[in-house]
């Protein structure tokens, strides 16, 4: 029974929300792969396009909700979201049409494009501060809980509860259903094919009669599904403030690192992975190690290895030692 | 540095850049048009052609080479001859300042790399001719990438041309060996079903063993009907199975011939093939 | 147009937007926007060593910045009575042994044959010097955060002068560069951007939940100063006295007094470092970072050991980043952590020195002070333009005050602008690399 109890209070505090802070880190980090292996440089936009696109959602689920419309017990967002995407898709077109088309033709060296992406930060984190403020914006509607604790207590009479919120659940799924869309599409269809073609060998896939902008806008039209859905579920998991998406772009890259710069499969492995370690490493283990261990060899600490205020450090230590031992990340980079 | 936008300062960091697969400095402006020119006299041919890559100084003079129809056409030449560089001016990778280049009968001196690949020209670079990371078969799909009709036909008949590349279709290229890497590439471009396919060096690089395994396949994509356009550096072989032979020196013609004539002449044979 | 004449004559615009500021919103102003802009310099300059004559990606320059406000606060303040005592051993033998741990497991790495026994060992190493590390450790920094909390709870610093900091601050980030790029650079490809990405977030947090250090969010205020306190030159009878008869308001005359000592300082250490990177630049070295970076391969091949000159380049920038921070916190007269933020305090000095132009030391001085001038001057003007634009409407519609408050967030978007338009038309910037 004490096992049992031990594990259920694992799954409340650190595999559940492990599970849906993985998914969310991992559809960023393949919005920030693509990039990589496609336009070939790090977008250090990519968090602020993520707000921008959670921004648009938002304003989306509020319109929704002023005309009376709400998706049942699932949140409003969802129904909101295609609108987010669409509007961050032309977006992104718009900013590679004015600033990214022209280094591509100049033939830029991609670090340049990394600083030009630092000025679209700038300007992306300006436009999302305009339009929605800087404030704290919980925009989580519908049933909060699929499993509530004490529901799970009284159903499996244990004495800790597990809480499952609807959101996590929809994170999971989301990302999962916006994983598998991903992978079919590149590697079954024939414009996702060419996009790897062209990320694996531009000058042959140009002898190949591949049309590079079309690869390109396919490429920002599909980083703007991913970051906007990211965006989305990451608010619905916890809130939406521009200055946190700002700052999800270290774990993210962290995760699109570890994995292996340019593979999908490893964006997906690094989100969780990064995910996984910041939960277990500043969780505080002291109820599931007395459950486990007999009762007088109880812990009087907290047994928490690091503050939660170190998860940037625990993302980062993991970054490095991934890259100590392999210099390509877990998956062997570059093969979008 | 001239264009400041390429002046990445020497930075390698790999957390932000992806050097890989990054595409050269292949001409992609728009294509000119094609005219007939009527007075053409052999399938292909780059009559007279003058130039030199970007605004760099002239690398071939007045360099003519021609293929015919079913036959097999070889350049060949000391290093630094501008062997490549006349396949690829013959391709439209580098300015061609004067003369012209002929495919069928049309006048294709104005077009790009890519449109000439729509006008029925299959090139094999001498590198980086194969995308690695993809599956044999996906390579093929790709190479057929402008067909929009059924091309399992075409599959079918590379297969048959190389049955490794059937029994490792499922695997990554990246993983084969040297000379399954160019099986794949010639591959890659008969898919397209080519009038004529230009191959640059494709025994660099891979064993004596492998490399008469190699010209063997060549030889068989000729019999089918194909007319191959090839740069050697083992002139010797080259020479013995070339119809037609090209010997350039200082991107110039210094000798013309069939195969067997070049291997028979005294000056040839004491400059390029050692006695 | 010719780049002798180009650069006095943008240093002249700055030096015109400076005075026109002085007359329109007063000398204080104008002097308040002068000081950190010089501040903001030298953190190009450190930058602009290290991208400019490198290539190297630092984005941890907030970091850096961070622990130079640090060094300020570990210099200048009084200890702590009592709180060495209680546990200052417990902390410095921590740490010592997590260093230990840290050197041992790299020891275990490299000398020991490949295998999981290696790994066995290292891991080994890891967890058990880090529960020894934190069993040691703890104790110490309990004690310590236990004394007084209200108004101390950190140990405390030396009690020196704080102009002593500045020069600490350089260290602290140099030995912390070291530490970095020996990590960062010495991998088989750079991480570097990634790296000092991720290591500036951290010393942000460290400064923000190591109470015991510099008390943490608590912040440390009344810092000790260099130059006299304004109410102090206001009781100054002789001060006064010489205010009236220059016909200035003595408040605002001690305002600008102190202002312009800070500047004094400033100046002169900007000076001192200009003249150190012009003088290195043109020396044998300056020559052989550049030809390092536009052609690493021949460096290498005339046996350059490119690597070890990348990671003395690195760390000198940073260490200017420190010298900075140092300065600035100085001149705050407090220590934030709060309000370390990544596009302040790195982003912006990358738009400063690709807007001033990167590859010249003038050039990353003059966007450090012009850009810093449009940072501070963007939001007013931003308001007045959205009041201009919303005259029309009536006072207090939803659209007028949106509008007016949106004029807040100008700042970044006309930062990102600015940054895109010189990029693109100008891409060497402002003063061009000779």
């Amino acid at each position: 029974m004490d096992f049992i109890n031990a594990f259920v209070v694992l799954a409340n505090f650190v595999i559940v929300p492990g599970l849906a802070y993985g998914a969310q880190l991992a559809l960023g980090a393949l919005g920030v792969t693509l990039i990589y292996g496609i336009l070939r440089f790090s977008n250090f936009a990519h968090g602020d396009t993520m707000a921008f696109g959670t921004a648009i959602t938002i304003i989306g689920t509020n319109a929704l909700l002023a005309l009376g419309i709400t998706f049942g017990p699932l949140p409003t967002a969802l129904l909101a979201l295609p609108f987010g995407i669409a509007i961050t898709c032309l977006l992104l077109l718009g900013t590679d049409w004015a600033v990214y088309k022209f280094y591509r033709t100049k033939k830029a060296a991609p670090v340049i494009l990394v600083i030009v992406s630092m000025g679209v930060m700038f300007v992306m984190n300006g436009i999302v501060r305009f339009i929605i403020g800087v404030n704290d914006i919980n925009f989580a509607d519908g049933e909060r809980f699929v499993v509530t604790a004490r529901g799970f207590r009284e159903a499996t009479g244990l004495a800790e509860g597990l809480a499952i919120r609807t959101t996590q659940v929809i994170t999971v799924v989301v990302a999962l259903i916006a994983m598998a869309l991903l992978f079919w599409f590149l590697n079954k269809t024939r414009t996702g094919k060419s996009m790897r073609a062209f990320s694996d060998n531009e000058d042959l896939a140009l002898l190949s009669g591949i049309n590079p902008d079309r690869v390109v806008m396919v490429t920002w039209m599909i980083v703007a599904a991913l970051a906007t859905t990211a965006g989305v579920l990451y608010g619905l998991d916890k809130s939406f403030k521009a200055f946190t998406y700002f700052q999800l772009l270290l774990p993210i890259f962290a995760a699109a690192i570890v994995g292996g710069l340019g593979n999908p499969l490893g964006a997906i492995a690094g989100g969780f992975v990064i995910a996984f370690s910041e939960v277990t490493v500043t969780y505080a283990w002291r109820r599931v190690v007395s459950y486990l261990l007999p009762e007088d060899m109880a812990p009087d600490g907290l047994l928490q290895l690091m503050s939660t205020d170190y998860k940037f450090a625990v993302s980062f230590a993991i970054l490095i030692i991934v890259l100590l031992f392999k210099p390509t990340g877990l998956f062997k980079g570059q093969s979008v | 540095m001239s264009n400041p936008y390429q002046d990445g300062r020497g930075n390698k960091d790999r957390s932000i850049t992806n050097p890989a697969g990054q595409g050269s400095e292949m001409p992609r402006s728009k294509s000119g048009k094609v005219t007939a020119a009527g007075d053409s006299t052999a399938f292909l041919i780059g009559e007279a052609m003058t130039g030199g890559y970007g605004k760099g100084p002239d690398i071939l003079h007045a360099c003519t080479i021609a293929v015919e129809r079913g036959e097999i056409a070889v350049i060949v030449g000391p290093n630094g001859a501008g062997k490549s560089t006349a396949m690829k001016a013959v391709f439209g990778m580098l300015n061609v300042r004067s003369g012209r280049v002929l495919l069928d009968g049309e006048d294709i001196t104005a077009l790009t790399p890519q449109d000439r690949v729509v006008k029925g020209m299959g090139f094999v670079p001498q590198t980086s001719n194969i995308f690695t990371s993809m599956t044999v078969e996906e390579n093929l799909e790709m190479g057929a990438f402008i067909r929009r009709d059924d091309f399992r036909d075409t599959m079918a008949q590379v297969y048959d041309l190389f049955p490794i590349l059937k029994e490792k279709r499922n695997q990554a290229a990246g993983e084969l060996s040297g000379g399954q890497r160019q099986q794949v590439a010639v591959g890659r471009a008969l898919m397209t079903k080519p009038k004529v396919l230009m191959l640059d060096e494709p025994t660099a690089g891979v064993s004596p063993i492998v490399m008469d395994e190699l010209f063997d396949r060549i030889i068989e994509v000729a019999r089918t009907g194909i007319p191959i356009l090839m740069v050697e550096q083992n002139a010797r072989q080259a020479l013995e199975i070339a119809d037609k032979a090209y010997v350039l020196v200082q991107g110039r013609n210094a000798h013309t011939g069939t195969g067997k004539e070049l291997l028979a002449d005294p000056e040839v044979r004491r400059s390029f093939l050692g006695g | 147009m010719n780049p002798a004449i180009r650069a006095p004559l943008l240093f002249g615009f700055v030096a015109v937007l400076m005075i026109g500021t002085g007359i329109v919103q007063g000398w204080n102003s104008a002097l308040l926007i002068l000081n950190m802009g010089l501040i903001s310099a030298i953190m190009a300059l450190g930058v602009n060593l290290q991208w400019g004559f490198a290539g190297l990606f630092n984005i941890g320059v907030m970091g850096f910045v961070a622990l130079g406000g640090l060094a300020a606060v570990l210099v200048s303040t009084p200890p702590t009575p009592g709180a060495f005592a209680a546990g200052g051993w417990n902390i410095l033998i921590g740490l010592t042994l997590g260093a230990a741990t840290v050197v041992a497991a790299v020891l275990a790495q490299s000398r020991m044959q490949k295998g999981r026994l290696r790994t066995f060992t290292t891991l080994a190493i890891l967890i058990v010097g880090f529960f020894v590390y934190r069993a040691v450790f703890d104790p110490g920094v309990d004690a310590i955060e236990a004394i007084n909390p209200s108004v101390s709870g950190n140990i405390g610093g030396l009690n020196l002068p704080i102009l002593l900091s500045w020069p600490v601050g350089g260290l602290l980030a140099g030995a912390a560069a070291w530490v970095i790029g020996k990590t960062a650079l010495g991998l088989r490809s750079d991480y570097l951007a990634i790296a000092t990405l991720g290591i500036a977030e951290i010393i942000i947090a460290v400064l923000k939940n190591e109470d015991w250090l510099s008390r943490g969010v608590k912040n440390v205020i009344g810092l000790p100063r260099p130059v006299p306190f304004e109410i102090e030159l206001q009781q100054d009878p002789a001060f006064v006295e010489r205010a009236l008869s220059l016909g200035m308001n003595p408040v605002t005359a001690s305002g600008i007094y102190t202002k312009l000592a800070y500047a004094g300082l400033f100046v002169v250490v900007l000076l001192i470092l200009l003249w150190m990177a012009e003088k290195a630049l043109n020396s044998p070295w300056g020559r052989m970072m550049r030809a390092i970076r536009d052609n690493e391969t021949a460096a290498r091949a005339m046996g350059k050991d490119v690597t070890a000159r990348h990671l003395q380049i690195f760390i000198l920038g940073s260490a200017i980043c420190g010298i900075a921070g140092a300065m600035m916190t100085t001149l705050d007269g407090q220590l934030t952590p709060g309000s370390y933020q990544p596009l302040r305090f790195t982003f912006l000095v990358w738009v400063m020195v690709i807007v001033g132009g990167s590859g010249n030391n003038w050039g990353a001085v003059l966007g450090g002070i012009l850009i810093w001038w449009l940072w501070v001057q963007v939001e007013p003007m931003g308001l007045a333009l959205m009041q201009l634009l919303s005259s029309g409407l009536t006072d207090g519609s939803a659209l007028q005050t949106r509008m007016i408050d949106a004029a807040a967030h100008m700042r970044l978007l006309t930062m990102g602008l600015l940054m895109l338009i010189v990029l693109r038309f100008s891409p060497r910037g402002l003063i061009p690399e000779r």
